[in-house]
């Protein structure tokens, strides 16, 4: 059976809460510039020493973060559903050749901007 | 018993309690930032006020939201204070915007309303950079002025896509006094910072002593549990060409 990869071209369809992985799909946007693909992901309950990012395909950035705590759907008030996240996790394809090794970043309250310098 | 009161544009407004007349109405739509729907839902919970109705539609999407156990409709009216709040917990979409902004301003001038402020965000690809986002005020009419306090920088120029244009353009031809207040904020990230700004801004209008701390202090927790609902509001501004906000009006003067 031949293996296959999801890629997110968009931010996630659905509640984005993967109960198996204990992950968080987490809200994103892309922004491309003549030079550079600008990403920015909303990432509350996360520190930057925790973010992690790095080439998942030719064509697609993976951004990984450990938050700071356990939530449960308990803390934001569901009772009917059951699970706990620690992680945020996306996939997100550039839509534009980028060179990831040249990737800068910065981290203020949460929310993660990544400057990606586009291949010409 | 009130009568529940129809409107020729297929929406129903169901009311359990009168509001009282000559109140303030204040807009609480999902739209850039969630900054309406969490300023007006703080106000609601800070000020403790009543639930005394809420509208109904065919055109909606069939689902009810559950709290304290109690199935309650999506968009709700709250009153108290000498104000009316309504807020919306589903996206409205695109085909129902005019439906409502004509219910709305229909039964704010049946209702006596002395001034309707409807509370939005304006996007700005720096928010991150931004500590204090600034406040802007679109107006139903050059008089309204005087009742912004200087809270707010008045807009001259621009377009307005969404609920807000149309509630706005809406009350100036139904001589309802109106303000249109836009926060800068994230455009698709929820933004409690944005709406504890907008709550100030509404403080200074109205004589109001709404403490946003709140919405700071818990933040993060606001973010997540409004991920959901910023996800799909971004997709319904995505296509009733929110965007178009940033374009230049051709005409000049």
């Amino acid at each position: 059976m031949l293996s296959t990869t999801r890629f997110d071209i968009s931010p996630p369809q659905g509640s984005g809460w993967n109960v198996a992985a204990a992950c968080i799909q987490p809200l994103y946007n892309l922004f491309v510039t003549a030079e550079e693909v600008v990403l920015t992901v909303d990432l509350p309950y996360v520190e930057q020493k925790s973010v992690k990012l790095k080439r998942s395909t030719e064509d697609s950035i993976e951004v990984y973060a450990e938050t700071n705590r356990k939530i449960t759907f308990k803390d934001l008030g569901i009772k009917h559903r059951r699970g706990e996240f620690t992680c945020y996790h996306a996939i997100i394809r550039m839509p534009v050749p980028v060179d990831e090794r040249k990737i800068t970043k910065k981290f203020k309250l949460g929310l993660l901007e990544v400057h990606i310098p586009r291949v010409n | 018993m009130l009568p529940n009161r129809s409107s020729k544009d297929g929406l129903k407004i169901i009311e359990s309690e009168s509001i009282p007349r000559h109140a303030v109405m204040i807009n609480g739509l999902p739209d850039v930032g969630l900054v309406g729907l969490l300023a007006a839902s703080h106000i609601i919970s800070f000020l403790k006020l009543r639930e005394v109705g809420a509208i109904e539609s065919d055109l909606l999407p069939p689902m009810i939201v559950l709290h304290g156990g109690v199935p309650k409709a999506p968009i709700r009216i709250f009153a108290g204070n000498e104000l009316a709040v309504v807020i919306s917990e589903t996206v409205i979409p695109v085909s129902l915007i005019r439906p409502l902004a004509n219910t709305l301003v229909e039964w704010a001038g049946e209702n006596g309303v002395r001034l309707m402020v409807s509370l939005g965000g304006m996007a700005v690809s720096n928010r991150q950079d931004i500590d204090t986002p600034r406040v802007f005020a679109a107006l139903s009419a050059k008089s309204v002025e005087s009742q912004l306090n200087g809270a707010a920088e008045v807009l001259e120029e621009g377009y307005i896509v969404g609920a807000y244009g149309v509630l706005l353009r809406n009350c100036a031809q139904a001589s309802i006094p109106a303000i249109t207040l836009l926060t800068q904020s994230h455009y698709n990230y929820p933004d409690p910072e944005a709406a504890a700004v907008a709550l100030t801004a509404v403080n200074k209008i109205l004589g109001l002593k709404v403490d946003a701390s709140e919405l700071l202090k818990r933040g993060e927790e606001i973010r997540l549990r409004s991920k959901d609902m910023m996800h799909r509001t971004h997709e319904e501004m995505n296509r009733m060409n929110k965007s178009h906000e940033y374009d230049l009006p051709p005409l000049y003067g």
